[in-house]
This record gives structure tokens, C-alpha cells and sequence, in this order.
């Protein structure tokens, strides 16, 4: 499969809120690839090393209730950037994000994006519309389905060896 | 120093006593003569509405003293708790940030002072101020945090008992300080009334008040007006499977 073209120009919900200079800083370091279904593009518990941002494909967000269950917090695809929350922080994601299917991501070095923020405070602002949408999520899973009590556990994604 | 409401007001964030304690609060000193210069200080009473679901963003509110719930519409049309701020947390955070309505109702608890920023004084100080961005980094990863413990805790409950125990055990991790504490007994400060518990787990008012009546019954919660002392903390936890 031919690997895609860097996507610095590519519309997702981190780059259509910086600069062109800022997205030319980035490209710099982007790497993309092709991932198979059943990739996990962040672990729950796992320190990221990157930035993902999906270019095209589905995935599943779960998080994990306890060392046996999980519950799905939806579906995501092309445009969503995952790590963010962790990277910024510095805590441990609470999620995971598998791959449905073969999936198309690039991915920024962890030290290169916290370093472009640091040197740039404006980009703080597009990090918080990020980490607002991931909110925004979990609050339309509160909303809509923890009253009803149809969350349903099921076995945790096994790891990636 | 003012007073209103038995606390005192605090005027000026450079001379705040508990500022380093805040999530959002503790900045360089930079941003701190700016944000005294952006924010409006006001006092609230018990029952007053900070801001209500749906309507346009106009800015966000510093929760100096005091608590607040945030609420909102559930899909079946219920009004539903989703969680209580404490002081010094950035409430409308996600929708100044976003441009998009608030998501939740946030009103008052108890008297409080909130500091109110404009949507675009707020947005300028986070893209000038990189130890800002970071905090609200911060604040919105306590946020979703707060949210995926809800979802992990509440959601996946089935029984009202169970949801209402793991309430219950959720509070007494901040436990009332007492001078006097009788062993394997935990204090707790719980001001919310059983409509609004009602509506933090998802039931009515009367389910609450009979499951509860049950645990006062077996002798597991004590219950005196805004003081709940866990007696039975096992029992409680027995009620948690999930």
C-alpha cells in the first residue's frame, strides 16, 4: 500500500486551529502510517510517545472500570487527535483507543509537540478546544446512556505485545 | 477586607491566601496582574444561577469560596447532577473555549464569590500566558477525569442502593474534620437535599429516601441534618459490585 503524503495540510481538529507556521513546524517531524485493525493507538496506564492524529479510518474509544471490564465511550475517525490530555498533563491515559479497521494516522514525537508549546504559548489555546471535545464526549455519555444503566462491561482489549 | 455571607472577600488574587492550593489559580506573577485586571468579583447567594445550559458562551467563572452543582438535561428529559465544583475551579470553561453553549446549568450551593472573565478577555490571557494554558490544560484533564469516574461509578450501577453506596463512599474520601472521632465512624458534610442526590444518580426523591431510610434502618449511615456518619463502612462497600 503506497504511504500517504504528510499530512500537514490535512484538516483535524489540533492543526485547523494553528498557524501555517506552527503546522510547518509540526511536519517536520510527522510520521504516517498505515496501522491494522486492532492497533491500540493509546493504552490506558501507558505513557504516549506521540501525539495520534487519526487521517482516516474508525476507531473505538473505551474506557476501562476495572481489570476485567471496559466501557465503550463511542466511535471517532478521521480529524481526532488522541493523547493530547496525557501528553499535557503529564498523567496516565484512562482510555484506550483501538482501531476498528486499518487505519491511517500520523503521529508528532511527544518532546517535539510539548516543545512547540512552550515556545509558542498561543497553540494553547487549539490544545483546549481538543481536550474540550474530549469532555464534551464524556459528558454526552453521561447524558444519554449512565442513567439508563446500558453501559455494558465487557472484557478489557487485550494489549498489543 | 469586605465581608458578605460570613467570608471574606477576596479582592485582590495577588494577595490570595490559599492561591497555591488552586488548580487553576496558582500563576506567575504576570498573569496575575493581568488577570486582576480582566476579572469582575462578585458575590452570590445559595440558589443563584451562574450560567444556564445552552445559552451562548459569555465567559467563564473562578470559583473562589463556596461550591456549585453542575446540571443538566438527560436524554429522557430528567435533570441530572453531574458533578459539584469546589473553589477554584474554571466553570464554562469548555464552552468559552470552544464558542459553543454552555453545556450545564452551574448554580450555587452556598454563598459564594465567583470572578467572572469575558469570553474574549479569557481566550487572550490563555493564548499569552503559556502558564495559563497549561492550567486550563490541567483543569479540563481534572474535568474529563471527574466525568470518566462518574461514567465508571454511576453508569455502569445497575441498582439504586449500589449507586447511592458508592455516593456515599466517594464522599468519605474527604471526611469532616471533627475534634472528637468515635473509631470505625466517618464524618461527612453532605448539603445536598435527596432530590438533588436524586438527580446526582439518576432516580426520584422518594427512591432515595426509602433506600436510605433502609441503610439508617440496618445501621450503616447515621443521618443529622447536613452531618452523615458512615457506621458500616463493609456494608457499604458489600453493596459495590461493579
Amino acid at each position: 500500500m503506497n504511504t500517504p503524503p504528510l499530512q500537514s495540510e490535512a484538516t483535524n481538529e489540533l492543526y485547523e486551529m494553528l498557524s501555517p507556521q506552527l503546522r510547518g513546524e509540526l511536519a517536520r517531524f510527522e510520521q504516517v502510517r498505515i496501522v491494522p485493525a486492532g492497533t491500540h493507538l493509546i493504552s490506558c496506564g501507558v505513557p504516549p510517545e506521540h501525539l495520534v492524529i487519526v487521517n482516516a479510518g474508525k476507531v473505538e474509544i473505551t474506557l476501562n472500570c476495572s481489570s476485567r471490564h471496559a466501557a465503550s465511550l463511542g466511535y471517532s475517525g478521521a480529524g481526532k487527535v488522541f493523547g493530547m490530555r496525557a501528553l499535557v498533563s503529564g498523567e496516565l491515559p484512562e482510555v484506550d483507543v483501538t482501531c476498528m479497521e486499518s487505519c491511517s494516522i500520523t503521529t508528532v514525537p511527544r518532546d517535539v509537540f510539548l516543545a512547540l508549546l512552550k515556545n509558542n504559548p498561543q497553540a494553547y489555546f487549539a490544545v483546549a478546544k481538543v481536550l474540550s471535545s474530549d469532555l464534551q464526549i464524556a459528558d454526552r455519555i453521561l447524558r444519554g446512556n449512565t442513567r439508563r444503566g446500558t453501559l455494558r462491561p465487557r472484557p478489557r482489549p487485550a494489549k498489543t505485545v | 477586607m469586605a465581608m458578605a455571607y460570613n467570608f471574606h472577600i477576596i479582592e485582590d488574587c495577588l494577595k490570595c491566601a490559599v492561591r497555591e492550593q488552586r488548580l487553576f489559580c496558582d500563576l506567575s506573577r504576570e498573569a496575575l496582574i493581568r488577570l486582576q485586571n480582566i476579572k469582575a468579583t462578585s458575590v452570590y447567594p445559595k440558589g443563584a444561577m451562574l450560567c444556564l445550559e445552552g445559552q451562548p458562551p459569555r465567559g467563564v467563572f473562578i470559583l473562589c469560596t463556596g461550591r456549585a452543582k453542575l446540571s443538566t438535561t438527560s436524554s429522557e428529559g430528567k435533570s441530572m447532577i453531574l458533578r459539584i465544583a469546589e473553589p477554584g475551579e474554571v466553570l464554562g470553561l469548555t464552552a468559552a473555549v470552544s464558542g459553543t453553549p454552555y453545556e450545564a446549568t452551574v448554580e450555587t450551593l452556598e454563598p459564594s464569590q465567583a470572578n467572572f472573565i469575558a469570553q474574549t478577555d479569557f481566550v487572550h490571557f490563555l493564548q499569552e500566558h503559556p502558564d495559563v494554558g497549561l492550567r486550563v490544560a490541567k483543569q479540563l484533564t481534572h474535568n474529563c477525569k471527574c466525568a470518566y469516574e462518574e461514567v465508571r461509578s454511576l453508569g455502569l450501577s445497575n441498582s439504586v442502593p449500589e449507586k447511592l453506596a458508592k455516593l456515599i463512599l466517594r464522599w468519605a474520601e474527604t471526611p469532616l474534620d471533627l475534634p472528637v472521632k468515635k473509631q470505625n465512624e466517618t464524618p461527612l458534610r453532605v448539603t445536598l437535599t435527596q432530590e438533588e442526590i436524586a438527580q446526582f444518580i439518576g432516580t426520584s426523591r422518594e427512591t432515595v429516601s426509602r433506600v436510605l431510610a433502609n441503610f439508617r434502618k440496618k445501621g450503616w449511615v447515621r443521618v443529622k441534618g447536613a452531618t452523615w456518619t458512615i457506621l458500616n463502612r463493609r456494608a457499604l462497600e458489600s453493596l459495590v459490585t461493579t
